[in-house]
């Protein structure tokens, strides 16, 4: 097996025995991500991860820019979870200036937020199926997402970056016709979700495939800061919604799944009951929508107070946080995001290392990495 | 940032928090503590012993962020812990920032990789994005800068962005 | 051409007309005068010359453009007697049964498992190549693959790399020589012939390891050991489950004596368990969905066909799917029966209808399944499978013995 040392890749010399394969950009399984795993046969006993191939500096870029003006630039980070990844430096954002937004933007945020859940939900489960070999729950997920992003056109403007939770409230109302379209879409998908269940989440290959495959124990994911659908399906009933509710959530009736097997599948099923969640608050939200003001009018050059500000959202894939600093001028002194995605990173090398190479995809993208939130 | 007086409407962990800092002395500084929130400054000298009083009485078990500043008017880079609960009790709301400061020409600082193993790539990025050294982390290598980065480390403020307009 | 400025080089050029003229006369020139001016006289003479005194006649020779001289189904056409007639091998292997007829029955099969997959995925699959429903979209793609450039890579084995396509269409050629399609329709009879069909299955595994080694690429060589692992490891099901229909049929390898002995019951109903064991082997040895580990693209991109474009890769896709209608033959002569069912419709044609159906059995697998893993591949194949076809061995001697079948 000379054949593999010393490619145009690696730096370093691998022993005769042992094989070193970049799983490299330019793979079909990873992503706009590099990582390196050295293979013993069938097992994997190295990993190295090499981010950093989309880092494009969001975070001194809003150094340059006014607290609106950095929205869009930030929301690009995480396509497929706009609304949450804005949201936590609206929050920020609003406590440095010193304001307190109508409640009905505040519903609305919800509301937006859980679409955005299942939309990036969705994303993930059909991605999942193709790196397990299953084409079909690679192309149903990306159907039934239309009609999710037809409800946020509805309501944001366009199809996927709408830049909707900006600092002061929500940009736009929601329309009339919204509540009725939305109950449809809700009560067909609850359908689809028992032919999502019979084809991928009890199909037997694909259990025999996640069961058992990539455990990370209970004890090793708090120690690890793992976030997001890794930490509950290890056991941990932690979710900012409520650890620390935020917009109404502490008003809304909805449970927090987690797991004891702490494996592949245990990610894959704390997915798909996130979805039905969703569904659920959003359904309260529509009821108990109340009325007035969507926004607090704020010039597009407002000023902050001097101080910090640190806030949390549950984002799609786990907790995402904003620390902004201020000086008291129209732009932030230094924003740093924490993406549940780069929190999660670490785990996969500890998950990959003495497993088949053939698990990886499937525990590499159960950990729902985002090459392009990670590296902002 | 000065310390702020305990605000009469901190709930009882803020407040037990806070009594146990007042009990470590001249050791911390509480840069102010807003419910939900507290910030305390360390010198790098007491940053690891503060640390793992942190985890090991305060049962703050994991590290959420690791945020790199720099102050160029008081020539300092500030590094800036946050840490959460999932342990503890009554403090999931809780987020416990620790700051440490050290000097531009000497960014030198203990690591504390070994109380959290959850900084390793926070520090990382942290160490190549404001050029300071974490003593003990053992791969302070390049992770989201290429690899043939030779400007100077991106978030000091003497760094501008290429192309951009400056304005007054 | 460059100019002649010495002896050598006249030299050279005097010895290249040479040669071209003595390539030249025998290959083209004499069949044309043979063509032309001797055979319209050894026709009309009924191939008797010796004893014809006519005189040549010039007007014979438009006679042999007329269009019932080149029917190749009458046997006493021109073109039969020439050799190239509907029973002659030629005809039989190069267009019906053989390579033409099984590719153009492939390309149609692509498409099909393109539509089929498409319904089951809620979409609409191709659509615009031919105006309906897309039914030339193969073809299309065959024609889009033939102008692209073929790159082998520089670390590359050359020879061996180019080999393999071609080599792969042999094999898959060679499968379908011994398989008849009705009684009277088929390209060799041999009494062995389900010996060589399972040999020549046999040699497939070590061309596709050949196809990984050569491209010198990390995956490739992992999609080929891959590809290695699974096929031999299946291999073994795959002969056993055939073993029962050998003792049913009274001992013969004879693909056509098995459809004969299958005029009371068809064998699948006994056989049930050989059915579901070939079946599953065979699927392993197309690397289809659930087997695909050696193709498995979010792994090792393509596997062993990762450094194959344009023609090379339209080839080997090509003899995948000829060996899928070789395979689904195969399946329907041993288990269902062959060619035999009721009168008004020809042999061939149930013979054509079996097999397309027991082709979508095989299709359908790609819609519902995920990939398995190698070392669950494994244990599956040598544990189960092998016990199943022990197990329907047995019910084979014993109603061999008992003397129901």
């Amino acid at each position: 097996m000379s054949m593999g040392v010393g490619s145009a890749f690696s730096t370093e010399k691998i022993s005769e025995d042992k094989m070193s394969i970049s799983v490299g950009p330019q793979h079909p399984g990873a992503g706009h991500f590099r990582f390196t795993v050295t293979i013993d046969g069938d097992t994997i006993v190295d990993c190295v991860p090499d981010p950093g191939y989309v880092h494009r500096g969001a975070e001194k870029q809003t150094e340059y820019r006014s607290f609106l003006q950095s929205i869009p630039m930030l929301e690009r980070s995480s396509l497929t979870d706009v609304t949450n990844i804005i949201m936590p430096f609206s929050m920020a954002a609003e406590e440095l200036m010193g304001i307190q937004i109508p409640p009905r933007a505040q519903y609305l945020r919800m509301i937006m937020s859980e679409n955005q859940r299942i939309l990036s939900h969705l994303y993930w489960l059909g991605i999942q199926g193709i790196f397990l070999g299953h084409s079909t729950v690679f192309m149903w997920p990306l159907g039934d997402r239309e009609l999710f992003i037809d409800l946020g056109q509805m309501i944001g403007g366009a199809r996927i970056t709408y830049s909707y939770a900006i600092p002061g409230g929500v940009r736009n109302d929601m329309p009339d016709d919204f509540k009725d379209r939305a109950l449809k879409v809700f009560d067909y998908f609850e359908a689809r979700l028992k032919d999502y269940e019979k084809i991928f989440f009890n199909n037997p290959l694909v259990l025999k495939r996640t069961q058992d495959v990539g455990v990370l124990p209970r004890a090793e994911a708090i120690k690890l800061g793992v976030v997001g659908q890794t930490l509950r399906a290890s056991g941990v009933k932690s979710d900012t919604r409520i650890d620390e509710p935020y917009n109404f959530y502490k008003d809304l009736n909805f449970e927090v799944p987690t797991y004891e097997s702490c494996d592949t599948w245990a990610r894959c099923m704390v997915h798909l009951v996130e979805m039905r969640q969703s569904m659920d608050i959003m359904r309260q939200c529509l009821e108990k929508l109340p009325q007035g003001p969507v926004r607090v009018k704020l010039s597009p050059q407002q000023r902050a107070q001097a101080g910090e500000a640190y806030a949390r959202v549950e984002a799609s894939r786990g907790a995402l946080s904003f620390h902004i600093i201020s000086e008291g001028s129209t732009k932030p002194y230094r924003v740093k995001i924490s993406v549940p995605s780069f929190r999660n990173l670490i785990a996969l090398p500890r998950l990959l290392i003495g497993s088949h190479v053939a698990d990886m995809p499937a525990i590499y993208w159960s950990l729902d990495y985002w090459p392009v939130e990670a590296d902002r | 940032m000065s310390t702020t007086p305990a605000q009469p409407i901190l709930p009882d962990e803020e407040k037990s928090i806070l009594d146990f800092f007042a009990k470590l002395g001249e050791r911390t500084k509480v840069v102010f503590a807003k419910p939900n929130r507290i910030k305390i400054n360390v010198t790098r000298e007491n940053l690891v012993e503060v640390t793992k009083f942190v985890r090991d009485e305060l049962k703050f078990d994991h590290c959420t962020n690791v945020t790199g500043t720099d102050f160029p008017k008081d020539k300092q880079l500030e590094i800036t812990y946050h840490f959460g609960s999932i342990g503890g009790t009554g403090l999931r709301r809780i987020i416990l920032a620790v700051a440490c400061r050290v000097p531009s020409t000497d960014p030198l600082l203990p690591s504390i990789i070994d109380l959290y193993p959850s900084v390793n790539y926070h520090e990382r990025e942290t160490a190549e994005m404001i050029g300071c050294v974490f003593q003990g982390h053992p791969n302070l290598s390049r992770l989201l800068l290429p690899e043939d980065w030779t400007d100077i480390p991106p978030m000091l403020k003497a760094y501008r962005l290429p192309g951009r307009l400056e304005e007054g | 051409m460059a100019a002649v400025t010495n002896f050598e080089q006249f030299v050279k050029r005097v010895l290249e007309i040479v040669f071209w003229v003595l390539i030249l006369v025998p290959m083209v020139i004499i069949p044309i005068f043979f063509v032309v001016y001797v055979l319209p006289v050894e026709f009309s003479c009924h191939f008797s010359m010796l004893s014809c005194s006519q005189q040549i006649n010039w007007s014979a020779a438009l006679y042999l453009f007329s269009p019932a001289e080149l029917n190749p189904f009458s046997p006493t056409s021109f073109i039969s007697q020439m050799g190239l007639g509907a029973n002659s091998m030629i005809f039989k292997s190069s267009f019906f049964p053989g390579i033409s007829f099984a590719a153009i029955l492939s390309s149609f099969v692509i498409w099909y498992e393109r539509k089929l997959l498409a319904k089951m995925q809620y979409r609409v699959g191709p659509q615009y190549a031919g105006r309906v429903e897309g039914w030339l979209q193969s073809f299309a793609d065959l024609f889009k693959l033939m102008f692209k450039e073929i790159v082998i890579p520089v670390n590359a084995d050359a020879p061996f790399f180019m080999g393999v396509p071609f080599a792969l269409m042999a094999l898959s050629g060679a499968l379908l020589a011994v398989i008849p399609i009705s009684a009277n329709i088929y390209i060799t009879s041999s009494p062995y012939s389900l010996l060589i069909a399972l040999a020549v299955l046999s040699i497939f595994p070590l061309v596709t390891v050949l196809a990984g080694w050569a491209s010198a690429n990390k995956f490739s060589f992992i999609g080929g050991i891959r590809a290695l692992y699974q096929m031999i490891s299946y291999e073994i099901p795959f002969i056993l489950s055939v073993v029962g229909i050998v003792i049913l049929s009274g001992g013969t390898f004879s693909l056509s004596q098995i459809v004969g002995a299958q005029g009371r019951v068809w064998f699948v109903i006994p056989m049930i368990l050989g059915a579901i064991v070939f079946y599953i082997t065979a699927m392993a040895e197309l690397e289809r969905i659930p087997f695909d580990l050696p193709e498995a693209d979010s792994e090792i991109v393509a596997g062993w066909l990762t450094e194959y474009t344009s023609m090379t890769f339209g080839v080997i896709n090509l003899a995948t799917y000829i060996k899928l209608y070789g395979l689904s033959a195969l399946f329907t002569i041993l288990f269902l029966g062959g060619w035999n069912g009721p009168a008004p419709i020809p042999g061939a044609l149930w013979f054509m209808i079996k097999t397309i159906i027991v082709i979508t059995l095989f299709l359908i697998p790609r819609g519902a399944f995920g990939r398995i893993r190698i070392d669950q591949l494994i244990g599956f194949g040598w544990l189960w499978l092998i016990g199943l076809s022990f197990a329907n061995i047995f019910i084979a001697v014993v109603l061999k013995a008992t003397g129901i079948l």
